[in-house]
């Protein structure tokens, strides 16, 4: 964990592109070397084992990362996108990691949370908390008048519906007026109870960049949806969603109501997507629609499957570096989607499970029979 | 509105619908023979387009100038490397997923979209800006009214036709279509018939591939100019038509793709005369929206799909 | 006994195909039956219409005071009725203990409260859970028993038939229908699992079995009566002896000369 986040560290601090380079390549090596001894499937034991652990130690790690860069923001910036990211992808884990439902609009969901803050913003005085909360909520809601045709239809029936609403809520924000058409919205920085996030903290000298309060609220977001996810995984519940994902006519023989599973994993990834969605906004201070293009839902959906399905581990570890890799080095940018699809196709053909394969489900932390 | 400007409207959605029925036609025959969705099939027929346009270009430095002749060389060119390209990706990334779930066929081939059109973006000579293409066809048009018939309009419209009927002939008439629908039928049997399973396959992807090509080129002709992104849209139309019409089934296909266009231009014509202000670009947004509804009504389309699951 | 399931005159139809026809049976509580008949006779789509996967075209079944025949799928199951299937239908990247919890899904607290805040109490449950999967499945197999926490993908054959019927049998119903238990296996295997079933019904005595099954071996062994079916219909009906000596019956299995 110690060595994780030296390189994180590092990462991060890198300026040239050759250091960057060299760092991933060091990486790669390392990772490669430890798959050959077999160490990964051991850390994948011990992040099951020493769950407690290994959480605080990742907490700990992200907190060391922060106060490395406290008074850089991009950095920062960068370190609150991935755990807003990591929060957005846990929602889709549960939907099609999980549950089996495709959903091809998660970047609609998080415009939908976005959209929501920038509005409520500028047009009302709520509370910023409430904000962020109706975001999750307008993010589930409008999910849930997509549950209906969702329901109704099997596999790829179901992913249509998905795609269209993705594609119909970007043609929608850039012909709409009221919300600034293509060129989007401004959106106000966040304030809870008198906390106004978007001031830089001082302490006597040192000048905290205003991205710190968001990598904490981020931080603090992506720990408690994490351990819901995970909470759920190791339940009847998560059971529930592995069985409707893998056979309905099983489950209609044992009593699982496949529409209620369905839409608590639909509804529940949405409200996720939401809150991230309407957080992330008010960090960045600007929306527009060209961040909630299909292409950007395609994404979503590599990070999940790249990190494994059904792995929060996974997928955390796969958004930090499908969002982080791009912006240090600055030639893969412009090849970042084609990179990523490529990389996708290889992994379904050659490894479905993922960088990190999901485990067989373990009900609680450390049992043993 | 006047009947002049009615007929532009019909006769426009006509030329559209043509294009989303040679497209759902791909979507449905892939969807026949193995149960699959194959999405970068829009992208399939950007890359025809723009096969197509490089034919051109290499025409014109040749010095070959007759119209007909570039015309000629383009639509086979253009044809013939997209049926070479459907059946490589069925060879290479569709047939060894068989087995694994469906949801990842459709990834792989959603992903496969995307690096089609990105790699187009980025390497086609500016290939992220919007190309021309050529005017092939004869231009000339009669006018009756405010209604203009233009020539080249109608002749796509009869090529278009013509392929579909081909297709549909080619399917229904010949032993090579009995082969493709014994194969939709039932895999297995067909195999132990002593059909080429595999043959079958990679054949009904290069038809329905080829199919793309021509509908590149119809959508290059008919507007004059391409980009890199027209087949995401073009893919999820036609993707929708063909669901719309009810996957696996040809004429539903056509059908649906006939009623998408048909939605547009309703969506476009009587969106702002409702609700004055509203734009008509908003007419994808709610073509879109009845489809979503559509699919509560008839989950499986309007030609219900085969079932054949076995419990 | 007493009478558990009666179905009276249950038909199904698949448009012009009619499956089952004016099919009438009963079935006692404890005891064990056997659906024979030749392929395509209506055995599977029997169980198909009585566990609500098919909406019968007419007729009741049935059950306790319901009528089976009209529920949905999931209330029939919790009613008591569960089921194996002729393909097996395990999600084999499962363990097998999530398996065994699929089929014990109506004793289990599926609220998200219990699920995700009460852990401890969650924590009570699972044991328990876990204490009565070990011992069922021991019944059928020690090695099985010890291997529950890993994929029910990773088994064979025999014991992927063990995990089915221990799932179907788990939340305790009183009407089990076996799908061609037998199918895929070897003799010996064949023989291993009734010696299996007939331990698990000494634990239960309530329990009634429905069984299809073509090994006509195991149909003489373990049923107590015999149903024959063709062409939806019922033909004959008695003990296996009795029905096995009826020209009607053999004329259905082996054609009119």
């Amino acid at each position: 964990m110690a060595g994780v986040t030296v390189f994180a560290v590092l990462f991060l601090h890198a300026e040239s592109q050759e250091e960057v380079m060299g760092l991933t390549l060091g990486a790669a090596a390392a990772l490669l070397l430890l798959a050959r001894f077999g160490w990964n499937a051991l850390a994948a034991v011990s992040f099951a084992g020493h769950s407690r652990t290994g959480q605080a130690a990742v907490l700990i790690g992200v907190l060391i990362i922060a106060a490395v860069f406290y008074d850089q923001h991009f950095p920062l910036l960068m370190l609150a996108s991935v755990l807003l990211y990591i929060v957005v992808c846990l929602g889709l884990n549960l939907q099609f990691g999980y549950a089996g439902v495709l959903n091809f609009a998660g970047a609609a969901f998080f415009g939908v949370g976005c959209y929501t803050a920038a509005v409520l913003t500028s047009h009302t005085s709520l509370p910023h908390l409430a904000v962020v909360l109706i975001g999750g909520l307008m993010a589930a809601g409008i999910g849930s008048l997509l549950i209906l045709p969702v329901l109704r239809t099997h596999g790829h029936y179901a992913a249509l519906v998905t795609i269209a609403f993705s594609i119909l809520f970007r043609v929608f924000l850039e012909v709409n007026d009221t919300l600034g058409g293509p060129q989007g919205m401004k959106v106000q920085g966040m304030e809870i109870l008198g906390w106004k996030l978007n001031d830089s903290l001082a302490f006597g000298e040192i000048e905290i960049s205003f991205y710190a309060n968001y990598v904490v609220l981020a931080l603090v977001m992506a720990a408690v949806a994490f351990m819901l996810v995970r909470r759920l995984e190791r339940s009847w519940i998560g059971l529930n969603l592995d069985a409707v994902r893998l056979d309905e006519t099983a489950c209609a023989a044992f009593g699982i109501d496949v529409a209620r599973w369905k839409i608590t994993a639909f509804t529940l990834g949405n409200f996720l997507t939401g809150l991230a969605g309407s957080v992330y906004a008010m960090m960045t201070g600007f929306v527009a629609p060209n961040s909630f293009t299909f292409g950007d839902s395609l994404i979503l959906v590599s990070i999940v499957i790249l990190g494994g399905l059904g792995n929060p581990w996974g997928l955390s570890v796969a958004a930090a570096i499908v969002l982080m890799l791009p912006e240090k080095l600055q030639f893969i940018q412009e090849y970042r989607l084609l990179l990523y699809a490529a990389l996708v196709i290889l992994i379904l053909l050659f490894r479905p499970g993922g960088l990190m394969p999901r485990q067989v489900r373990s009900y609680l932390p450390g049992w043993k029979p | 509105m006047t009947l002049g400007l009615l007929s532009q409207y019909v006769f426009n959605s006509l030329m559209l619908g043509m294009i989303y029925a040679m497209v759902a036609v791909g979507f449905t025959l892939f969807f026949g023979v193995l149960d699959i969705i194959k999405f970068s099939h829009g992208d399939v027929l950007m890359v025809g387009a723009f096969t197509g346009l490089a034919t051109y270009l290499g025409l014109e430095a040749l010095g070959v100038d007759s119209a007909l002749v570039q015309l000629l060389v383009m639509t086979l060119v253009a044809t013939l490397s997209m049926a070479l390209l459907g059946a490589l990706i069925a060879k290479y990334l569709v047939l060894p997923l068989r087995l694994a779930p469906p949801l990842n066929t459709l990834l792989l081939t959603l992903m496969l979209g995307t690096v089609l059109r990105e790699a187009v973006r980025l390497f086609y000579p500016q290939g992220s800006n919007p190309k021309p293409f050529p005017r092939l066809l004869p231009a000339d048009s009669i006018s009756f009214g405010s209604f203009t018939l233009r020539a080249d309009s109608v002749i796509l419209l009869l090529a278009g036709l013509a392929a579909i009927v081909a297709v549909h002939l080619l399917i229904n008439r010949t032993k090579l279509g009995l082969a493709i629908r014994a194969v939709a039928q039932d895999a297995e049997t067909a195999r132990i018939m002593g059909i080429n399973f595999e043959f079958i396959v990679l054949l009904t992807f290069a038809i329905g591939s080829g199919m793309a090509a021509l509908g590149g080129l119809m959508n290059g002709l008919y507007y004059n100019e391409i980009n890199f992104g027209i087949g995401l849209l073009l893919g999820v139309i036609g993707f929708s038509a063909a669901v719309v019409g009810g996957l696996g089934n040809i004429y539903g296909a056509i059908l649906g793709g006939f009623l998408f266009s048909a939605l547009q231009s309703v969506g476009a014509v009587t969106l702002p005369a409702l609700f004055p202000g509203t734009s008509t670009a908003y007419k994808d947004v709610f073509a879109f929206a009845v489809v979503i509804i559509f699919m509560v009504w008839r989950p499986t389309g309007l030609i219900a799909e085969k079932k054949s699951e076995r419990v | 006994m007493s009478t558990l399931l009666t179905c009276d005159s249950l038909s199904m139809r698949f448009g012009g195909l009619v499956a089952l026809n004016q099919l009438s049976l009963a079935v006692s509580a404890g005891e064990i039956l056997g659906l024979i008949g030749p392929n395509g006779s209506g055995k599977t789509t029997f169980f198909n219409v009585i566990t609500g996967i098919y909406q019968a075209s007419e007729g009741r079944v049935d059950y306790l005071g319901h009528d089976l025949a009209r529920m949905r799928a999931q209330d029939i199951y919790r009613a008591g009725v569960t089921r194996t299937f002729q393909r097996s239908r395990l999600c084999l990247p499962l363990s097998i203990f999530d398996n065994l919890m699929i089929g014990n899904h109506r004793r289990l607290n599926h609220s998200l409260w219990f699920n995700l805040v009460r852990r401890s109490a969650f924590r009570a449950q699972f044991e328990e859970q876990y204490a009565q999967a070990l011992a069922l499945v021991r019944t059928f197999s020690q090695s099985l028993a010890e291997r529950l926490f890993e994929a029910a993908g990773s088994v064979n054959m025999i014991d992927r038939r063990r995990i089915e019927i221990c799932r179907a049998l788990i939340s305790q119903p009183t009407l089990l229908l076996l799908d061609e238990p037998s199918a895929g296996m070897t003799h010996e295997e064949t023989r291993e699992l009734m010696d299996d079933i007939l331990i698990v019904r000494e634990h239960m005595p309530g329990l009634a079995i429905i069984i299809i099954e073509h090994e006509m071996n195991v149909i003489e062994r373990i049923t107590e009566r015999c149903i024959v079916l063709n062409y939806g219909q019922k033909i004959c009906e008695g003990p296996y002896a009795q029905v096995a000596a009826d020209r009607q019956v053999q004329e259905a299995y082996l054609g009119t000369e």
